[in-house]
């Protein structure tokens, strides 16, 4: 009675629908994963989610091939109050509050993928718009909650699809922005492992499994992610995965030990070249090592 | 504050009619104007920034923290010195974040001498502990400008000339008492474009102000402590860089690290930052190791000491990137210029707008409240709607 | 029941758990027949309990308990105990023995299948969600109408026990019943209405969740006596306090005892009924923070916060409700009044006559707490340190040395002759304090005669 404050969580669940990889997944002889049952497990796992506290708050976004769209919880206008009257009776034993998320949910996806037939089909998706969308609403949730309410949030990625290592810059500065605000993001992989992802949980402290059974998806959310932070602690949980933080080269994109930083605009060179590719800056040829400047010591005034 | 001297003295001039600035609307009640007020201020910070200038990324700084009889003063609560210290901390953390390839030095100037207090690093602990122990110490004697300056000059003079040089002051104190001619010390800080910048906690002092503007520094006065706190958070960005900057290639190094546990077969060394260490910390198998030398270390980034190659990981780079390519400016568009019965809803948040005016990339035409805006250009420094669209995200196709 | 008016037994508030345990095991059968409870009971568990339920939700056959202990890391193994201890005896799950003969765990079969419907669907649905759907109410209530009517509804109980004339109607015998059995009211010989006791004092100033918990469980335990069926009403006010508010739900499918029992719920403010036939209901506010508040009691959430305590000890209290004010007046002094604010002074004498009528610093404390105005919840704690060390300080003077002359007895030779000499001491009503590690005692003077003799008995009868 004497403790008042009160804690919840804000999960932020990013979905990556691109429509050639489930496309692909579904002509297989033998379907790992379809996208409707992986819409039922992360179903579920928001509703577990919800139930694990009533204050607990969840947000959902899709992050299609060209544009992000924000799917949960729908806009509102400041006035009206969320109850929905004119969703139809529930006729089983499940919850209102579930029932009500779910459908919704599930008429959002649809809609999705029926008005975006026609568009080109890339490899990959764009992940971090829908993360800097994700921290905006993080952000705003902040503002908004009650006095005395103390709120921690994350972000789980469910990704399928390519890295676009064109998104480098733009993902990496949400990933510090994450950090500053103490968000923490977890990424589960279903296919093609992602470098990008993997320094985004190492640095905010997240959980990154690429996971091995795609059909058993539920049993992982449910053991790996439902944690919050300060409960994962005192779980066993799976080891940290080694993180490769070398450096890409820009004029071959190889992976280097060392390397030329150029200190006007910090690009990363594996060989000396007298400009610099990016900011057209002239450099001169290297001085001899600095030991012989060091040791002669300029008498002080 | 007195960046321009040809105004002249504040009572020269004609007085100002603060009481004008509110209004009150139809109804009686100010709130509209307070909201006005508080709109403005929100955005000022972002307008004040200028663009397209060759910033200096490496830096290194000196602070030298004035520890004289005037810190005691309890003006600023509950000592001058302990909130200096306290705002200095944030400060550290926040420079390092900004800056991460950058490098501290901290320099105590009180009883007429001048003392460093830790050597040039880049590692934000050090510095911070170290500014912790200062807290026990007394304020005491008469503080040197001219000591302070040329022991930091001692030891930017060797540093190498692609990296900023730049000293800022914490001063409190009306005087200084120094050796020698300070002029002197003045030309030796051109001659080696040294930036130096101060902070003024009592008033405005001639000498000061003749140091900086004369090395392209800034010298300002607080107010109170959250004036102090802005303007100390002005210096974390990085400044523009000098005339004379030489451009060069830097060699760095990219360690590999090492997670450890006994499955790799890795035996378990020494760490070259706790060499000197009494305890047993640092022995682990856990490290970076220098791809040159193979000397382990705990934490980057660092130089190493066997080999004096620069070690960083990718992302301390990539932390600076946001400088070098700012995001624009969004544009103001009033709200009139929607259909009336329209909802507006701000494509980050979800929120629906009711203010006068609403922000929109320049680029994507995404619409943004000004909460979002404001989160976007300081701390998130990159576009939603940009980032989500192949046409419009960074257009810097070099990285492809 | 309060002995004396200068009793000090503080009300016994049971939550959800310990409510639980105490019923006996067919009945937590038959309660985890649905979903709601099933609910209710999850979301009071410790959290690594939680997720313990959560991780074999899906796993159908039992699992061994040497690989649930290796799900926790080592350092927090206490908290693995109080886990598996909680849920044994909530009979969440239940030992069963694996196939290689060692033990294992499995979730209680009735528990699984409602969390699954809970959690997926399937199932019948909750009571109150007819299988045709209603038309939609003419006369439909907003939120504030409802809040405004709970409120109403809540605060004539209140006001009923403390005597003022407004909550003279409204009230029903079965509520008095309640009032009189959970000791919050009495009646004596001679009276025709029933007046408070100290414990009802301390029901007062406990924040309304808490109040409506306490009250629903001293009305559950008498629900046997009124022909109703414990696991219908439980099962009903759970699946209450997990709808939406401002929705309206359907009488259609309810059973005889149920809709009874909402009658009685339209009585204390929980449901909104327009008539009493009418065939729809509104759950209000209170009802919905029932299960869901319990354990997290931070703020009123249907009452603005409206009292402000200053430094010097004086409170004020935005409110112009007779009820807030009369509670204020228990241990404070008013100096003022206007008209939508009052004015009291915090001083010694006024808390300590309260102190002397049961209440504690405690509930003082907690009171001021859960009904602080927004802005001084705002920033930093709630109420000035000051003021609540005073308030404990106060209590503490009330400890005071009570100074018994006595006899020490001391030195037995054997823990026997030790026992026999206490119990008859005990017995004749004179032994002060005894201590049987030391064996020693203290008997009061008076009695001290009486008990020698009795002593130089023994030792002759055992030496000859």
């Amino acid at each position: 009675m004497a403790d008042s404050t009160s804690t919840c969580s804000l999960v932020v669940i990013i979905l990556d629908t691109n429509p050639a990889w489930w496309g692909r997944q579904s002509n297989h002889g033998n379907p790992k994963l379809s996208l409707s049952k992986c819409v039922d497990s992360l179903m579920t796992f928001a509703n577990s989610h919800l139930m694990m506290n009533h204050l607990n708050k969840i947000a959902f976004i899709a992050a299609h091939s060209n544009f992000s769209h924000f799917m949960y919880p729908k806009r509102q206008q400041r006035e009206v109050t969320d109850i929905d009257t004119n969703i139809g009776e529930i006729n089983d034993g499940k919850y209102e509050l579930f029932d009500r998320m779910n459908n919704q949910i599930k008429d959002e996806i649809k809609s999705l993928v029926l008005k975006n037939m026609e568009v080109e089909f890339e490899n990959d998706s764009l992940i971090a718009g829908a993360l800097s969308m994700a921290l905006c609403y993080i952000h705003r949730m902040e503002k908004e909650k009650p006095i005395g309410v103390k709120m921690t949030s994350r972000v789980l990625v469910v990704k399928a699809s390519e890295d676009n290592p064109a998104q480098y810059m733009n993902l990496m500065n949400t990933v510090f922005t994450a950090q500053k605000q103490n968000v923490v993001i977890d990424a589960c992989i279903l296919d093609n492992d992602s470098g990008l992802l993997q320094q985004a949980c190492d640095i905010t402290g997240g959980v990154y499994l690429k996971i091995p059974q795609p059909q058993g998806m539920l049993q992982y959310l449910l053991w790996v992610y439902l944690p919050d932070p300060s409960t994962r602690e005192q779980l066993t949980l799976p080891a940290r995965v080694q993180v490769d933080y070398r450096a890409a080269c820009f004029c071959h994109r190889n992976l280097i030990d060392i390397g030329y930083v150029c200190s006007v605009c910090l690009s990363i060179f594996c060989s000396f070249s007298p400009i610099c590719s990016t900011c057209q800056t002239t450099f001169k040829i290297i001085a001899p090592p600095k030991l012989t400047k060091k040791k002669s010591k300029k008498p002080t005034t | 504050m007195a960046d321009d001297d040809d105004k002249g003295y504040r009572w020269e001039t004609e007085y100002e009619k603060t009481w004008e600035v509110l209004q009150e609307d139809a109804e009686g009640s100010l709130q509209t104007s307070i909201d006005d007020m508080l709109h403005k201020a929100k955005r000022r910070k972002l307008l004040e920034k200028i663009t397209n200038v060759r910033l200096g990324m490496m830096r290194h700084l000196f602070i030298i923290i004035d520890m004289s009889v005037s810190m005691g003063d309890q003006d600023l609560k509950p000592t001058r010195l302990i909130c200096s210290l306290k705002l200095l901390e944030s400060f550290i953390e926040e420079y390092f974040d900004q800056n991460p390839i950058s490098q501290l030095g901290i320099i105590v100037t009180k009883n007429k001498r001048a003392e460093k207090i830790t050597e040039l690093g880049g590692n934000p602990r050090r510095h911070i502990s170290a500014l912790q122990k200062l807290k026990e110490r007394a304020c005491q004697g008469e503080p040197s400008l001219q000591n302070s300056l040329e022991l930091a000059l001692q030891t930017l003079r060797h540093m190498p000339s692609h990296a900023s040089r730049e000293i800022l002051t914490i001063y409190g104190s009306l005087t200084t008492c120094d050796p020698g001619d300070i002029v002197e010390t003045l030309k030796i800080l051109k001659d080696a474009h040294v930036r130096c910048s101060m902070v003024g906690l009592a008033a405005e002092v001639r000498i000061c102000k003749k140091i900086c503007s004369d090395t392209h520094g800034k010298y300002t006065v607080i107010l109170d402590e959250s004036h102090f706190k802005d303007l100390l958070n002005q210096h974390t960005s990085p400044p523009p860089a000098m005339m004379n900057t030489e451009s060069s290639l830097i060699r760095m190094g990219f360690p590999h690290q090492n997670l450890g546990g006994d499955r790799t077969g890795h035996k378990p060394s020494m760490c070259m930052c706790h060499l000197d260490s009494k305890t047993v910390e640092g022995f682990s198998t856990t490290g970076y190791f220098c791809p040159q030398c193979k000397s382990k270390y705990c934490e980057l980034p660092v130089e190493c000491k066997s080999c004096g190659l620069t070690l960083v990981s990718a992302p301390h780079l990539a932390r600076s990137y946001h400088h070098l390519f700012p995001l624009d400016q969004s544009k103001e568009v009033p709200i009139t210029d929607f259909d009336p019965g329209q909802h507006i809803f701000c494509s980050a948040c979800q929120i629906e707008i009711q203010e006068q005016s609403v922000y929109q990339c320049k680029k994507c035409k995404c619409i943004y409240c000004i909460d979002c805006d404001i989160f976007i250009h300081e701390t998130l420094h990159s576009c939603p709607g940009c980032s989500s669209s192949r046409q419009t995200q960074t257009a810097e196709a070099v990285f492809v | 029941m309060a002995n004396s008016l200068f009793s000090t037994r503080t009300l016994d508030c049971k939550d959800l758990h310990v409510y639980l345990k105490t019923l006996p095991s067919h009945i937590l059968d038959r309660l985890y027949n649905h979903p709601a409870t099933c609910l209710a009971v999850f979301r009071e568990l410790p959290e690594i309990g939680k997720h313990y339920v959560m991780r074999l939700l899906f796993v159908e056959q039992p699992v061994s308990q040497a690989v649930i202990g290796l799900w926790i890391n080592n350092r927090h193994i206490n908290e693995h105990h109080i886990c598996t201890r909680a849920l044994s005896d909530l009979r969440i799950w239940y030992e069963q023995p694996l196939p290689g003969g060692m033990q294992g765990w499995i979730l209680n079969s009735t528990f699984k299948t409602n969390m699954k419907t809970a959690l997926l669907g399937g199932g019948e649905p909750w009571t109150g969600r007819g299988a045709v759907p209603l038309p939609s109410d003419k006369n439909s209530k907003d939120v504030e109408f409802l809040d405004k009517y709970a409120v109403e509804r809540w605060e004539c109980v209140l006001h009923f026990m403390v005597g003022s004339n407004e909550g003279k109607d409204g009230i029903s015998g079965d509520t008095i019943e309640v009032l009189k059995h959970s000791g919050l009211m009495k009646l004596e010989e001679g009276e025709p209405m029933p007046f408070i006791t100290p414990g009802g004092f301390q029901f007062l100033l406990m924040d309304t969740p808490s109040q409506i918990w306490f009250f629903m469980l001293q009305y559950l335990d008498m629900v046997d006596s009124r022909g109703l069926d414990l696991v219908e009403c439980l099962s009903f006010l759970f699946q209450l306090s997990f709808s939406t508010l401002g929705k309206d739900y359907s009488t259609e499918s309810m059973s005889e005892g149920q809709q009874r029992f909402l009658q009685h719920l339209r009585e204390f403010g929980l449901v909104y009924q327009r008539k009493r036939k009418e065939k729809r209901y509104y759950p209000t506010r209170l009802a919905i923070n029932l299960a869901s508040g319990l354990s997290s009691i931070t703020s009123d959430s249907n009452r603005k916060g409206f009292i402000v305590v200053e430094t010097n000890y004086r409170i004020y209290a935005y409110t112009d409700s007779p009820l807030n004010i009369a509670l204020l007046a228990l241990f404070s002094e008013m100096l003022y009044r206007f008209p939508n604010m009052a004015v009291a002074n915090l001083t010694r004498d006024s808390v300590r006559a309260a102190l002397i009528r049961g209440i504690t610093a405690e509930q003082i404390i907690s009171f001021l707490r859960t009904r602080a105005h927004q802005e001084m919840a705002k920033e930093g704690p709630a109420l000035p340190p000051t003021i609540i060390d005073q308030i404990r300080l106060w209590e503490l003077e009330r400890d005071r040395f009570k100074f018994n002359d006595g006899v020490l007895y001391s030195q037995f030779l054997s823990q026997g002759d030790f026992e026999k000499l206490r119990d008859y001491a005990k017995d004749l009503g004179v032994l002060v304090w005894d201590n049987n590690q030391k064996r020693v005692m203290v008997v009061s003077r008076a009695g001290h005669d009486t008990v020698k003799k009795y002593w130089k008995q023994l030792k002759q009868s055992g030496n000859s």
